[in-house]
């Protein structure tokens, strides 16, 4: 009797864990499918899209055929010059504002950040054709700097950084202002390296939608020099020719490669902050 | 004294108002035109061509800015001319007429400085492409990238299921008899697009060959309910649960053309525009055809037209008109329907010496130009996007296994009437 629950007590934790690893294979399986079709479809000619054939004829044309549709060199550099300067810009201004609501208590903070937070709720597309006004009346229309203008002071990292900066040990604070430290220099030199981890999160997850947003920058922009990768793309869209899944795929990976290669190279690193950032 | 002065004050003042909109007339140098296509690809190089040549003709500059598909240039164009710094005209879907005209953002062509002899001009397009133009009787759009649908099918599949390549289905009856021959493993007898933005095309025109239209022209009232409409949904919904020659489920518009070129379809209810595409990547010898309809072949036109809009000044207007008018002149219209499949507006441009020869060594044009009478406009009302999902759901739902023709029809008939209900009381 005794015996057999000896041996019967390490079966079902290790039948959990088989589980486990079949759910955990089965999810990666079902997210990377797209993917793997993507590449399937990139890499063969146009016949092979729909149909499976291990041996079909591999070629790059498709690559090339993409890149030939539309100036894509130019909406790289649209794209990355977008992204960074929104990312550097929501970094200063979140990090300014985070650090005033979380350790600079002043008379009506409670409502000011109320206020910030009330922006969270609200859907970026409702704001097109008021957005698009105030771009027009500062003459930005057709700009990059005004595809990046509305969301570089950006309620979600304010609060990500609040809530971060909240959590530092206030004798941090005062020891650094014991050794001569400004109000500035603690900022510095105590709250963002300790804030590292949410940076890196959110920086990610900025990054990541500015790269792919398409309804604004469709809407605010009219030519090639200041039209990011998203709208590019929609060159493939015109269905009345119907879709060419192999060279939509060549087009769609290359696009997407910078990302997807990025994460792949600091996946622990974007991982870890997520968890420690505590955004899902 | 005082008369004078103020004589002289209102002259002043009134030279004053004048001089702007006099300059303003003769200075007309640019115009921005909003397209629906995306950068690269030929047809911005050749509606960047017409733009060079007009400029060089006239000495005014369009600018023409392509904005992707039909619904993201209708998103951009509102938007901006709602943010104060839209468009002067652009091509949008000829069915969003009513939409367009509720929003109040057009101008009527009849009240453009220099329309002068517009109904002459107008007149000259085929009736069917005018069919989504005129309301309260104004012209609020002309023609411009047009279509109509057509089907094409795969000679080289009929002559294999032993049908006769040369004579393609014209009814209901050889269509099923024709496609049931052509089902096989793997392959379909024919496809059409039910998909959303896509499906409510195919049933106008089958609606057509029910020898039923969907809506009255006011854009007020649909007839979902009417016998011929429930016939023609009970025909789509047959196809796929009776004769099997379709797929049940949704079909997107993307796919019909790869799984033509592929031949994993026999037959697929297409568009003219898709024409200079078949033609450049087919691998196998194919036909096109007038869809079938009940008795005879029946079908609808599709695509887009130029809208000049309010937002700009007379002059601006007036010259608006006059683009629309450079491309409307038969060798230029003759020049975009070789270049790009879509069809010519004016029967005058079927006339040229260029579109002759055309035609004589590509008769497969020839079948869609001689669709056009036989078309009816497409299913345009006001809220039309609403008007459309209620209609693409409810026949997903059908094609889906979910609903009877009859009661896909009755709940997209509920569904309209609510939505247009205000539109009525006006």
């Amino acid at each position: 009797m005794s015996a057999t629950t000896i041996s019967e007590a390490p079966a079902l934790p290790r039948l959990g864990t088989l589980l486990e690893t079949a759910a955990a294979w089965l999810l990666a399986l079902v997210w990377v499918a797209p993917l793997l079709y993507a590449v399937w479809a990139a890499i063969h000619p146009t016949g092979y899209a729909t149909r499976f054939e291990l041996l079909a004829p591999l070629t790059l044309s498709n690559f090339a055929a993409a890149w030939e549709a539309a100036p894509f060199g130019r909406y790289f550099l649209n794209t990355f010059v977008l992204v960074t300067m929104v990312l550097v810009a929501q970094f200063v201004l979140c990090t300014l504002a985070a650090f005033a609501f979380a350790r600079a208590p002043f008379r009506g903070s409670g409502i000011l950040f109320g206020l910030v937070l009330v922006q969270l709720m609200i859907m970026p597309d409702i704001l097109l054709v008021e957005n698009y006004r105030t771009m027009r009346a500062l003459g930005l229309v057709d700009t990059i700097l005004s595809i990046g203008l509305p969301y570089m002071a950006s309620a979600f990292g304010i609060f990500l950084l609040r809530q971060t900066f909240k959590q530092v040990p206030k004798e941090l604070e005062e020891a650094a202002r014991v050794e001569g430290c400004g109000t500035l220099g603690i900022l510095l030199r105590v709250y963002v390296p300790l804030a590292k981890p949410t940076y890196l999160a959110y920086g990610l997850t900025s990054v990541s939608y500015h790269w792919n947003n398409f309804l604004w920058p469709l809407v605010i922009t009219n030519s090639v020099e200041t039209r990011p990768l998203t709208v590019g793309l929609s060159v493939f869209a015109s269905t009345d020719q119907g879709i060419d899944w192999a060279i939509i795929s060549a087009a769609t990976l290359m696009t997407s490669a910078p990302l997807l290669l990025g994460f792949l190279l600091f996946q622990r690193q974007f991982v870890q902050s997520f968890m420690r950032a505590g955004i899902k | 004294m005082t008369q004078i002065t103020r004589r002289a004050a209102l002259i002043a003042g009134a030279s004053l108002l004048a001089t702007p909109a006099l300059v303003r007339a003769q200075t007309v140098r640019e115009l921005t035109f909003y397209y629906p296509i995306a950068v690269g690809g030929p047809i911005p190089r050749i509606i960047d061509g017409y733009c060079e040549a007009f400029q060089r003709e006239t000495g005014i500059k369009v600018n023409p800015v392509y904005a992707g598909a039909y619904g993201e240039t209708l998103t951009k164009a509102v938007t901006a001319i709602r943010g104060g710094a839209g468009p002067h005209f652009s091509c949008l879907l000829a069915a969003e007429l009513h939409s367009l005209r509720d929003m109040d953002i057009l101008a009527p062509f009849e009240e453009i400085e220099g329309a002068g002899d517009l109904n002459a001009w107008a007149s000259g397009f085929f009736p069917a492409f005018m069919a989504n133009s005129k309301a309260e009787g104004k012209t609020w759009s002309v023609p411009f990238q047009r279509s109509t649908a057509v089907y094409y099918y795969n000679k080289d599949l009929f002559r294999a299921a032993g049908l006769d390549p040369e004579a393609p289905p014209r009814t209901w009856a050889q269509l099923i008899e024709a496609g049931r021959k052509l089902t096989a493993d793997g392959k379909w007898g024919v496809k059409m697009s039910n998909s959303s933005g896509n499906g409510q095309w195919t049933f106008g025109a089958m609606a057509n060959q029910a020898g039923h239209k969907l809506m009255n022209d006011a854009g007020t009232e649909t007839y979902f309910t009417d016998p011929r409409a429930v016939e023609a949904a009970n025909f789509w919904r047959g196809l796929a649960f009776d004769s099997r020659i379709t797929p049940q489920g949704v079909t997107d518009w993307g796919v019909l053309a790869p799984d033509f070129l592929n031949q994993t379809a026999a037959m697929i209810w297409s568009t003219t525009g898709n024409l200079t595409n078949m033609r450049t990547n087919a691998r196998f010898n194919f036909g096109v055809a007038g869809l079938p309809g009940k008795e005879s072949p029946h079908t609808v036109v599709g695509g887009g037209n130029l809208y000049i809009f309010k937002n700009a000044s007379p002059a601006e207007r007036a010259a608006a008109l006059r683009f629309a008018r450079y491309v409307a002149q038969p060798e230029v219209a003759a020049d975009w329907c070789m270049k790009t499949g879509y069809l010519a507006t004016r029967p005058e441009a079927w006339e040229t010496e260029s579109l002759r020869r055309y035609t004589q060594e590509f008769p497969a044009a020839l079948v869609a130009k001689d669709q056009i009478p036989v078309a009816t406009g497409e299913l345009s009302t006001f809220e039309n996007q609403r008007i459309y999902k209620a209609l693409n759901d409810n026949l997903q739902a059908m094609l889906s296994g979910g609903k009877s023709a009859q009661q896909a029809m009755a709940d997209t008939q509920a569904e309209a009437t609510r939505v247009l209900r205000p539109f009525r009381r006006a």
